[in-house]
């Protein structure tokens, strides 16, 4: 319930402080907001299977994200930067396409 | 909320993919929306506070990049695509301005001084043909040479060979014609004649014209040259006298040659295409 609530906390937040996006930080942020998607999922299944835990929560969240940024951060090094933020997005969007069926068959049983 | 492990959101087994197989069977049959229930309605604990610190922070950082994606600034592109936005942008600046200068050159000679003067020389240049044809009026100095023939011996040949003295002495423009009556502007091809055969009274015809005495020539030029033309010793004013004819020149710092001649419109010939513009 309090992780809703933050989640949207979170989102008023954004649009009404309006802040802008450090120039760092730009290549990083859609790719770390993709992984922390892929993490929330994976948090909601597993609460849905009965075996959530905050610690591999917390943990999976934040090594989704450095992971994730790691992974831009090195292609931008090695001259290969969009491709690879674009593998990056098909990989999570999958892992989130594959989440999101396992949420809906427990909640809908379809 | 008790559970060990949440292996799908973090380390991609494989097993993420095909999880859901054993899930269908009839056990857990409301298992999830119980849970899900008792996960809402459950008490915050610190662990929980974070998960939803870090749900906040997601929410944010949605919320951020897609303002921030709205703007669609240019700061939160890579360096590769700002130079390859770069050249597209130069390469589309350099195709409008080559369009913009085809355009200007295309305005310049509808409407630009090029064309003003190209026209400015066309004017002139067809005035100046308009006075040698004949088909404008011309001023500027000149001399007036009246011809008396109360003898009646004056023929045309008299008279032609007054005018072509005349335009040796570098006349320019010409009229022949009774001293108060209709006058006839000289061309290149104005022809004399006697108006009848035999009898210099009858007159004198300029482009079947007839005129009779007295003539008055009218022609612009430098006034000496063309007065002292006509006063060579065997020119046309002894010819004049010989005949019992009077010839009276004045010299006029100014006069207007008003007659005009119709613009005959050539009805075969056609302009030539122009090689060169002369």
């Amino acid at each position: 319930m309090i992780a809703v609530i933050g989640l949207l906390v979170g989102i008023v937040a954004g649009l009404f402080l309006e802040p802008s996006v450090p120039a760092w930080l730009q290549p990083y942020l859609p790719i770390a907001v993709v992984a922390a998607l892929d993490a929330v999922f994976g948090g909601l299944r597993a609460l849905l299977d009965g075996i959530f835990d905050d610690k591999v929560f917390v943990v999976s969240f934040v090594g989704n994200v450095l992971v994730a940024a790691l992974i831009v951060y090195l292609g931008d090094q090695l001259g290969v930067g969009s491709q690879l933020s674009t593998g990056v997005v098909v990989v999570l969007g999958i892992r989130i396409f594959s989440n999101a069926a396992a949420i809906r068959r427990h909640l809908f049983r379809a | 909320m008790t559970a060990a492990d949440s292996p799908p959101s973090n380390d991609g087994h494989p097993d993420d993919v095909r999880a859901d197989v054993p899930e269908q069977e009839p056990v857990d049959r409301d298992l999830g929306r119980r849970r899900l229930r008792a996960a809402l309605n459950s008490r915050p604990t610190r662990g929980q506070l974070v998960a939803a610190v870090l749900c906040a922070l997601l929410g944010f950082a949605v919320a951020v990049q897609v303002r921030a994606n709205q703007d669609a600034g240019l700061s939160g592109l890579r360096q590769t695509d700002l130079v390859r936005i770069l050249d597209d942008v130069t390469e589309r600046s350099a195709r409008l301005q080559a369009e913009a200068r085809e355009l200007e050159g295309t305005r310049d000679k509808v409407s630009g001084s090029g064309t003003r003067a190209a026209l400015d020389e066309a004017h002139q240049r067809s005035r100046t043909l308009g006075i040698l044809a004949g088909t404008l009026p011309a001023t500027g100095p000149g001399i007036e040479f009246t011809i008396s023939d109360p003898a009646g011996k004056v023929t045309s040949d008299v008279l032609l060979d007054a005018l072509q003295e005349l335009r040796d002495a570098g006349g320019e423009a010409y009229e022949i014609g009774q001293i108060d009556g209709a006058a006839v502007r000289v061309v290149a091809s104005t022809y004399l004649s006697d108006a009848s055969g035999s009898d210099p009274r009858a007159g004198i015809a300029v482009d079947g014209r007839v005129l009779t005495s007295p003539y008055r020539f009218r022609v612009i030029g430098e006034p000496r040259t063309l007065a002292a033309a006509l006063d060579i010793p065997g020119g046309v004013l002894d010819v004049l006298r010989q005949r019992e004819a009077q010839g009276i020149v004045t010299q006029r710092s100014e006069l207007t040659i008003s007659s005009l001649r119709p613009v005959p419109e050539p009805e075969y010939a056609r302009p030539a295409p122009q090689k060169s513009s002369n």
